[in-house]
């Protein structure tokens, strides 16, 4: 990871159970970065554009976006840290259920780094994860400019 | 509704022209009659004037007959010529013609004919005393003529016979007058007849006219409707087309959001399970080292637990996967509903032969046949689509055998008029005719279910046959075999939907 400063990886996902699977799925990938969970897209958006801690004002960070939020279509998040001077080249990682083609097509459209479908089998589910956790430990990630 | 009111006014314009048509003969027949009774009038009316006339010309020709017999005998009296003798002789022998010929003319009128008869008596009495007189001239006593002729009352005789002449001819003229004013009357009545009918020969075409344009002008409205509907059809279709298209889409799209959400849940079922699963191992170890180290801690419940959760976990999984496979399937039909068609033409040989080719290892392994009847049609369709409905059919005819019979499966098609009906038949199991219905709903199944599928394969047949614009059947008794019939149009038409 970042020589420099810790990775905060920002799981937004609106579903408990998805992010419990998730986060320990990283963990047993070794990962041990921090993990800070959003269930609703306003407060991922407030988190990324305004907190202090937030990887606007502080730090290098990794998106986990799901599609499927209460408050607001994932890829309305996806395209405002895209858009976004500060934010543009942070990592996102589109984890979601939907498996449809166009939906697909549009993220990496909007710039989504990596889309992952959820597959309901969890050995698949659980390897994915893993996989992706073994991904996030060699990649670089850039700093956010401040 | 245009049409109805259309056939009325239609209705009621026949009616109208039928009686106005009816009227216009009838004032026809009339005109004619009266013509014909006009003409008819004038000429019996000439025919009284010449008769009257000849009649007055008659009475005139008898009265110069006899002036002219008298003036014969004067001169003789006096100069004894000859030529006088001849006047004499030619008068006296005309007159008695003249007075039978007057006498026919006025024999319809029963005071003409007396007076007539009165003017023979006269005339007779007239032309016996010239003839008295000429025959004593003649026998040479000329002076007891004259004598006889001076005393006589001859001019006396000839004024009476003047009166009645005159009278006659009065009475002529009086019969003439009163009959010409009765038919100047019966005309005037005619004409006034002509005129009538004629205003109403005038009335009826201005009538009709009226209606005929009417009529014109209606059914030059009912075009243009007409025109403007069948222009406007075309919108209409195309309306409601994007209406049903929308409904289409709302249907596939609540089937997809539907389907998701729907797995979101079944992936923390399944991945909480497996965490239980793998805590479970732990727990097992656990109570086995404690069965070995400490058994007296170890109760039936204890031990029952070690085998009751591996079970009932194992429950949850085959449910989940099941019920995930389930959405998989309306999934992949609701994408299938979405799939943009492209007819192409099809060699039905070479795509069933394919389908065939493709299940040659399960063939070999259950010792079936597939035989491709030929000819076989050949259609224009999409390849796709076609391929899904006869592997499915086929792969279902192997599938589904009976027990102890080795399979057979029979490809035949033939053409009916403009539509194309494949048949798979089998000498499978057979399906109780009372699922041959069900049978193509989706997740219904039919018999012994001891072959592995969900109950996708026909309900997938039969949306493709649809959206193929044909339809599915099946003919079916349980242990006789079955028989699936395929009917599409020789070439698919596009929905006239703009996928």
């Amino acid at each position: 990871m970042n020589d420099q400063r810790p990775v905060n990886i920002i799981m937004v996902e609106d579903d408990e159970g998805h992010a419990r699977l998730i986060e320990k799925n990283i963990r047993r990938a070794g990962i041990n970065n921090g993990i800070c969970h959003f269930t609703d897209g306003g407060k991922a958006l407030d988190y990324l554009f305004n907190h202090p801690e937030g990887p606007s004002k502080n730090g290098p960070a990794l998106i986990l976006l799901d599609l499927n939020l209460p408050d607001m279509s994932g890829t309305d998040i996806l395209a405002r840290v895209k858009s976004d001077e500060h934010l543009k080249r942070t990592p996102v990682v589109v984890l979601t259920t939907t498996d449809d083609k166009l939906e697909i097509e549009r993220c990496y459209d909007l710039g989504a780094n990596v889309y992952i479908t959820k597959p309901v089998n969890y050995e698949s589910f659980a390897d994915a994860i893993r996989q992706l956790g073994l991904f996030l430990s060699v990649i670089q990630v850039p700093d956010v400019d401040i | 509704m245009p049409r109805t009111s259309l056939r009325l006014d239609e209705r009621r314009f026949n009616r109208l022209a039928l009686i106005a048509l009816t009227i216009g003969f009838g004032a026809l027949v009339i005109a004619m009659i009266a013509a014909v009774r006009v003409f008819d009038t004038n000429t019996r009316s000439t025919e009284r004037v010449r008769h009257t006339y000849e009649v007055v010309d008659q009475i005139s020709l008898l009265e110069l007959q006899l002036e002219r017999a008298e003036t014969g005998r004067r001169g003789f009296l006096l100069s004894g010529s000859q030529y006088r003798l001849e006047l004499y002789g030619v008068n006296t022998l005309l007159a008695p013609r003249t007075l039978a010929k007057l006498e026919m003319m006025v024999a319809d009128n029963p005071a003409q004919v007396a007076r007539a008869r009165q003017l023979r008596t006269e005339t007779e009495r007239q032309l016996l005393e010239v003839d008295q007189s000429m025959d004593k001239a003649m026998s040479g006593d000329v002076a007891g003529a004259v004598r006889d002729f001076t005393n006589n009352s001859e001019s006396t005789n000839i004024r009476r016979i003047r009166g009645i002449t005159s009278k006659m001819r009065e009475t002529e003229y009086e019969l003439l007058r009163h009959r010409s004013a009765i038919e100047q009357n019966a005309l005037k009545r005619m004409q006034a007849v002509l005129l009538m009918t004629g205003l109403l020969l005038l009335a009826v075409g201005a009538a009709a006219f009226f209606v005929v344009r009417r009529y014109t002008t209606d059914l030059a409205g009912a075009r243009n409707r007409l025109n403007i509907l069948n222009t406007d059809l075309e919108g209409v279709v195309a309306e409601r087309t994007a209406d049903l298209q929308r409904a289409n889409a709302e249907i596939q799209r609540f089937a997809y959001i539907v389907s998701h959400d729907l797995r979101s849940p079944l992936v923390n079922i399944l991945g909480f399970t497996a965490e239980l699963e793998e805590t479970n191992k732990s727990l097992v170890s656990l109570i086995e080292r404690a069965e070995k180290d400490a058994p007296q801690i170890i109760t039936d419940d204890t031990r029952h637990a070690r085998e009751d959760l591996p079970e009932a976990i194992g429950f949850i999984r085959a449910s989940t996967q099941k019920m995930d496979r389930l959405i998989n399937a309306i999934l992949r039909l609701s994408r299938e509903g979405r799939r943009t068609l492209t007819p192409e033409k099809l060699q039905m040989e070479k795509v069933l032969g394919g389908i065939v080719a493709s299940l040659e290892h399960r063939l070999v392994e259950t010792g079936t046949t597939v035989t491709i009847e030929k000819p076989i049609p050949d259609t224009v369709s999409d390849r796709v689509a076609m391929e899904q409905i006869f592997s499915n059919l086929i792969e279902n005819a192997v599938k589904y055998l009976q027990p102890g019979r080795p399979g057979e499966v029979i490809l035949r098609g033939r053409k009916e008029d403009d539509r194309i009906v494949y048949e798979v038949a089998d000498n499978g199991r057979g399906i109780d005719p009372r699922d041959h219905e069900r049978i193509f709903d989706l997740f219904r199944r039919s018999g012994t279910q001891d072959q592995p599928g969900e109950g996708i394969g026909l309900a997938h047949v039969r949306a493709l046959a649809y959206r193929l614009g044909g339809f599915i059947d099946v003919k079916s008794e349980l242990g006789q075999g079955a028989t699936f019939l395929v009917s599409l149009p020789v070439t698919y038409a596009d929905e006239g939907v703009g996928n």
